[in-house]
């Protein structure tokens, strides 16, 4: 079953995505990190890549294509990776420019968190951006994040040099947002306080 | 006026007191008895894939060298005590995500520390990296309960840039993870005279 927001549906992926991940990973506007260049990735090369993701059931990183639920048109993609078992992720976002300004973006990030948290048991999120991409800084600031760590110069992109920035939103955060939500899982901090009930 | 190289005591790996040197799968057994030391539990610096604080077996030490020697890009060499010629440590350079920030980590064994060889082991590799590599920043990530570390890196010039929440649990707590950094101009700057030859 797909997971459901309000505009949008995060589903699997597919082979008919690729095209649109080749076109999202070439646009230097909707690539964060030059590392990635050059802008000449090929649907071919996305393709090969899907085909040769293997079944697992310890997956660390999953990529979820966006779908705008009023045209079914695809959005973009979220996805996370470095994932801790229900410890903590890195989650990322693309989402194609003529969805911008509107609330695909902001609506895809907090079914992933409502996944990652409410499903995987995850104690703590992070998302890494850059200081020259503020629209990704507000964004995650809408849903809760805050800036833990500024990596002074650590990026160069555009012909600047930024800084890397960490964003961080803790479960106990994530859960006082989302008060129609009820947190059932204890946190093993708490239970081995002194004060703790026996 | 002195070059950065004569500041940073020539181009080797290597000072009066402490070399770096390739690791083999020789080192095998002194790697294996000081990783399992208890005193650098949580700190081994070791492959993300091995658990960092679980007892560990000769054939995983060994799993672990032929990881280290896999490194394409960046390196892991021990640090050999010279005056004794036993290997007290390892040290590391990454640059897998970009050659513009690198990080590095250095490892010595509870043993052999205070006694100044990590700080000279550091500035051989920041020396490196900011000589031989394109590196404009060097970051290093240190568990928020290491106060020797965070002690280290500060007297080694980097400085603090973060702290990363829940970076994992130890002894019924979590713990963050402090990320510090240290600019090229910075580390110019504190080599006083000295200019590039």
């Amino acid at each position: 079953m797909p997971l459901e927001g309000v505009l949008v549906t995060l589903r699997e992926e597919r082979r008919d995505d690729q095209k649109l991940f080749a076109q999202l990973r070439n646009d230097l506007e909707t690539q964060a990190w030059s590392r990635a260049l050059p802008p000449t990735y090929t649907e071919e090369m996305h393709v090969k890549r899907f085909d040769a993701m293997e079944f697992s059931y310890d997956r660390t990183s999953a990529r979820l294509p966006i779908v705008y639920n009023e045209t079914g048109e695809l959005a973009g993609y979220i996805s996370y990776s470095d994932l801790e078992p229900r410890l903590s992720a890195s989650i990322g976002l693309v989402v194609a420019k003529p969805f911008w300004g509107t609330r695909v973006a902001l609506d895809a990030q907090e079914v992933l968190l409502r996944f990652l948290f409410s499903e995987l048991g995850l104690r703590v999120v992070h998302l890494w951006t850059h200081s020259g991409n503020p629209r990704a800084v507000g964004l995650a600031e809408k849903s809760g994040f805050r800036i833990t760590a500024r990596l002074r110069e650590a990026a160069y992109k555009n012909g600047k040099l930024l800084d890397t920035l960490a964003m961080s939103l803790t479960r106990d955060e994530y859960y006082a947002r989302h008060p129609e939500v009820a947190d059932a899982l204890p946190d093993p901090v708490d239970l081995l306080r002194p004060d703790a009930a026996a | 006026m002195k070059s950065l190289e004569d500041c940073m005591g020539g181009r080797s790996f290597e000072t009066e007191r402490v070399a770096l040197r390739a690791l083999d799968l020789e080192d095998a057994a002194s790697l294996q008895g000081y990783v399992n030391d208890e005193g650098i539990l949580g700190r081994r610096y070791i492959p993300w894939s091995v658990a960092d604080v679980a007892p560990l077996s000769r054939p995983q030490v060994v799993a672990i060298l032929e990881e280290w020697s896999k490194e394409k890009s960046g390196f892991t060499l021990g640090v050999l005590a010279k005056a004794s010629g036993r290997l007290i440590g390892h040290a590391t350079c990454d640059w897998s995500w970009d050659p513009h920030s690198p990080s590095i980590s250095v490892v010595i064994v509870p043993s052999q520390q205070r006694g100044g060889y990590g700080s000279e082991v550091l500035r051989l590799l920041v020396a490196h990296l900011f000589l031989d590599t394109p590196a404009h920043t060097i970051t290093g990530w240190i568990a928020s309960w290491n106060d020797p570390a965070l002690a280290f890196a500060a007297a080694g010039g980097f400085a603090e840039c973060g702290r990363i929440p829940r970076a994992g649990l130890r002894g019924g707590g979590y713990h963050d993870q402090v990320v510090v950094d240290l600019l090229r101009r910075e580390w110019a700057a504190r080599k006083g005279g000295c200019r590039a030859a």
